[in-house]
């Protein structure tokens, strides 16, 4: 569990990146973390997990409130993959990268072998172990950098745009992967600007201007289009297609169709 | 034509371990003025080898291209003037704020026609003008091209192929890693130039609502060929676009949902949810 | 984006390949202090012949080996005239004038212009150069027309061809020595082999594992980097960016459009790449298991042995002679 109390951060002192944030986040659920570029969600993730330091306000993830000393046990817990797939991978083949954690956290060699034969057949890379970085597309990559965070046995992972730099077959892809960990009770944080990949989440937390602007179930806040305008951000195009039909008669009925499958994905 | 490809096929490297077939006999032709092309097709297509064709980056392995009367082959012909043609077809990579290298805007605007023997003083006024042309105002050039967002820099780097005045404009997914709006600013920004200036404008993309929004015409690469030369609707109209690894654009993929479920006899190629909800309307209320 | 280098890894399968990177590193460098101890011609002959049978017994493909040895032929050639024209010591071989007329000079343009043009075939190059410098030779013995400019006398020494012959004879297996080892470990397994053999340096503050992650990471970005430099470079080049002609004050501008960047990107990198890699838990300085192991076997230990007769074999030879 995660809980953030008035988390406020900024680089030079005089802009405030982020202002008096305040939210808790259930074990299990999938979130997705909207907002404008620059609304801070990417120094939000950095923040939990201590790789920046807030001006003020608190962290604290499974009891365990994020300090100095207590940054390791937290990065611990929670795992993030970044948006670009080269710039987060280390080892010199995949079999290296999805190691480096676990050698991190100095695991023994052997558990380790199994380890990444596990995980790594959980992401579809089984066949991969050996390949190096150049020859892999950007969407194994990134599977693979699931698979490394997987490996140190983490429930909590952040996506930071994970998805923006590949093209729309490899997103479909990694998404059905997030789904799959999300299935097996991994807590899910998924910082996007697209919005039917936020609507696979249950919760939306919306980012402006460095402060919270929304945080609700999605259905809750779908209804109210003026929120995302002011948020500058797209409603899907099937309730956008909904929200300008007539409210008259068998309309209802498409209406109501178009709202379902928005959720259905 | 401004540009022709006729049957020209790109391999690399020539032969041994690495080979890799990139595009195969490709043929088409490419209009002087007012096509905005979209270029689409999955990762791996060949889109932007075939690109990089276009102003002679790449020398086809067999066929020829020819650009404004150059005619390119895979052998060096000593009397072309390889690098002119780039004058002619400004190719726009993608992530180009990562060609930004001089100490101002201006200068760095600057280098492209400077290259090209223009005079200083010249080189200039096309900094300011094409500074202006991406909507951003002269006070940008004293600037630091470091010192600027994201999505100015994509401006100012646009604005350094735009100082060349090439009549041919090709965006490799200009909108990469952009929120939708600033895709939604960038395109519009193209669109612009297309209108003000009538250059041809070829765009590489994913995003098959930008093509039905924006392109006159559509070519989609499969595998290396092109299996596609056309306009947009008539991409849309056919069903095995599966097969390119290509999807439909939203709205029509909306459309026909609701014309499966509720067994509407609607027009489904509609390009704004505006004009679907409206066709809806029409056919369900009277 | 397969480069080719000096020794690169190829795969392969021999007990070259099976031995322990620290076994080769160490036995490339007993080697070649072995072969610095050899003091006379036919010593060397034999050394020589013993890295031939190390090569043929490991499967290691001989003209590869050539290949690696081209670079340096230059330095090769080089020696052998610095050696033949300055020693002066021993009988006298060669004894012929030299002279530099205006016949002779003509003819060395003619031969040079003729040497250039064929030189564009590209395919004899090297013998082609052999040609050219026999025909200069000539030319500078045998045209002795016209005015003559200037004569000198050009000797050829006994001692002089002998050290010539023993310093190529001793370069060419020093260079064969260490490009077996290349050719047959992977660079990972040389940086961990490095990393295991430096660990010792600890007691001077060193600590090897922080150079060994920072090689091994260097060596994944390696194809990134080049694959990086390429767009840049077409990136340019779309804005008339021409890397092969210009002045020199172009080709300055040109490096630097292509070096910025890099740098920028490269920077960008490293914070992306830290921040990855302590969100992993990567505490630079705290113990880390490995993932791959290095063992050593029989085979390491039979080389060992083999490596220590060599050096004592030479340290007896040199004693002797």
């Amino acid at each position: 569990m995660i809980e953030v109390k008035d988390l406020s951060f900024s680089y030079t002192g005089k802009r405030m990146i982020l202002k008096d944030i305040s939210l808790k986040i259930e074990p299990g659920e999938w979130i997705a973390l909207l907002g404008h570029n620059g609304s801070g969600k990417s120094t939000f993730a950095k923040l939990l997990t201590g790789l920046l330091e807030p001006a003020s306000g608190s962290v604290e993830i499974d009891g365990i409130k994020l300090e100095e000393d207590a940054v390791y046990e937290i990065r611990k817990k929670i795992g993030i993959v970044f948006q670009n797939p080269d710039n987060q991978f280390v080892g010199v083949t995949v079999r290296d990268d999805i190691a480096f954690g676990m050698e991190n956290l100095s695991v023994p060699r052997e558990k380790m072998l199994e380890k990444i034969h596990f995980y790594a057949e959980k992401v579809g890379m089984a066949a991969f172990l050996d390949k190096e970085p150049a020859n892999l597309s950007g969407g194994q990559k990134q599977r693979v950098a699931i698979a490394g965070i997987l490996a140190m046995e983490t429930k909590i992972m952040i996506f930071d745009e994970a998805t923006s730099m590949l093209d729309p077959y490899a997103r479909e892809e990694l998404l059905g992967y997030i789904r799959q960990l999300h299935e097996e009770g991994i807590t899910i944080i998924m910082i996007t600007h697209d919005i039917e990949e936020a609507m696979l989440a249950d919760r939306f937390v919306i980012f402006r201007d460095g402060a919270l602007f929304a945080d609700d179930l999605k259905e809750r806040l779908l209804v109210n289009p003026e929120l995302f305008r002011l948020a500058s951000l797209d409603l899907p195009a099937q309730i956008r297609l909904a929200n300008d039909l007539q409210d008259t008669g068998r309309l209802k009925a498409v209406k109501e169709f178009l709202w379902r499958s928005s959720f259905g994905k | 034509m401004a540009i022709q490809f006729r049957e020209v096929s790109y391999h690399y490297p020539s032969g041994g371990v690495n080979f890799y077939q990139a595009i195969t006999d490709i043929s088409l032709e490419i209009a002087p003025k007012d096509e905005f092309i979209c270029l689409v097709g999955e990762t791996g297509s060949g889109k932007s080898t075939l690109a990089q064709h276009m102003n002679a980056l790449i020398f086809p392995t067999s066929g020829a291209v020819e650009i404004f009367g150059s005619k390119i082959t895979s052998k060096r012909n000593k009397k072309i003037k390889y690098n002119d043609l780039r004058k002619h077809v400004g190719l726009v990579f993608q992530f180009p704020e990562y060609q930004l290298f001089e100490e101002t805007v201006e200068k760095d605007i600057m280098f492209g026609p400077l290259n090209f023997k223009v005079p200083h003083d010249e080189a200039k006024l096309l900094a300011e003008k094409a500074i202006r042309q991406v909507g951003l105002d002269e006070t940008y050039l004293k600037r630091n091209p470091f010192n600027l967002s994201g999505g100015e820099k994509k401006r100012v780097s646009i604005a350094g192929i735009l100082a060349l005045d090439p009549s041919i404009l090709v965006l490799d997914e200009p909108t990469s890693g952009l929120d939708p709006a600033g895709k939604k600013q960038l395109m519009e920004l193209f669109a612009k130039i297309h209108r003000d200036t009538g250059k041809t404008t070829i765009v590489i993309t994913h995003d098959m609502d930008l093509v039905y929004e924006y392109a006159t015409r559509v070519l989609v690469l499969h595998e290396g060929g092109l299996v596609f030369d056309g306009v947009p609707e008539a991409l849309f109209r056919r069903d095995d676009l599966q097969s390119f690894s290509l999807d439909y654009p939203e709205t029509i993929r909306i459309m026909k949902l609701v014309k499966t479920e509720f067994d509407l006899d609607i027009d489904i190629y509609k390009q704004t949810v505006t004009e679907a909800a409206r066709e809806i309307e029409r056919v369900m209320l009277g | 984006m397969k480069n080719i280098v000096i020794g690169q890894y190829v795969p392969g399968n021999s007990y070259l390949y099976r031995l322990d990177p620290r076994t080769k590193i160490i036995g490339v460098i007993v080697l070649m202090t072995a072969v610095f101890l050899l003091k006379t011609i036919p010593q060397l002959l034999l050394a020589l012949g013993l890295a031939l049978v190390i090569l043929i017994s490991g499967r290691i493909s001989i003209i590869r080996v050539l290949k690696g040895l081209k670079p340096l032929f230059i330095l090769l050639l080089f020696t052998f005239f610095f050696q033949v024209f300055f020693n002066k010591e021993g009988a006298l071989l060669l004894d012929e004038t030299m002279t530099l007329s205006l016949a002779s000079v003509a003819g060395i343009v003619l031969w040079t212009i003729v040497w250039r043009l064929s030189a564009r075939m590209n395919r004899f190059r090297f013998l082609l150069l052999l040609i050219y410098l026999a025909g200069l030779y000539f030319l500078f013995v045998y045209l002795p027309y016209g005015y003559v400019l200037t004569s000198f006398p050009f000797r050829i020494y006994q001692k002089g061809l002998e050290m010539s012959i023993f310093v190529i004879i001793r370069l060419v297996i020093i260079i064969t020595l260490s490009t077996v080892m290349t050719l047959t470990t992977k660079p990972t397994d040389l940086t961990q082999g490095l990393e295991k053999l430096m660990h010792p340096l600890k007691i001077v503050g060193i600590r090897s594992e922080d150079f060994a992650l920072i090689i091994s990471i260097s060596l994944r970005f390696i194809p990134t980097i080049l694959d990086e430099a390429n767009k840049i470079m077409s990136a340019q080049a779309s804005r008339g960016a021409d890397f092969s002609e210009g002045r020199l004050k172009d080709k300055i501008k040109q490096i630097i459009s292509l070096l910025v960047p890099m740098f920028i990107i490269a920077f960008k990198r490293s914070e992306e790449l830290a921040d990855a890699m302590e969100s992993r838990n990567f505490v630079p300085g705290k113990p880390r298991t490995r993932i791959s192991e290095l063992v050593f076997g029989r085979l390491d230990i039979l080389t060992t042995v083999f490596l220590i007769a060599c050096l004592a074999g030479s340290i007896v030879s040199r004693v002797l002679s």
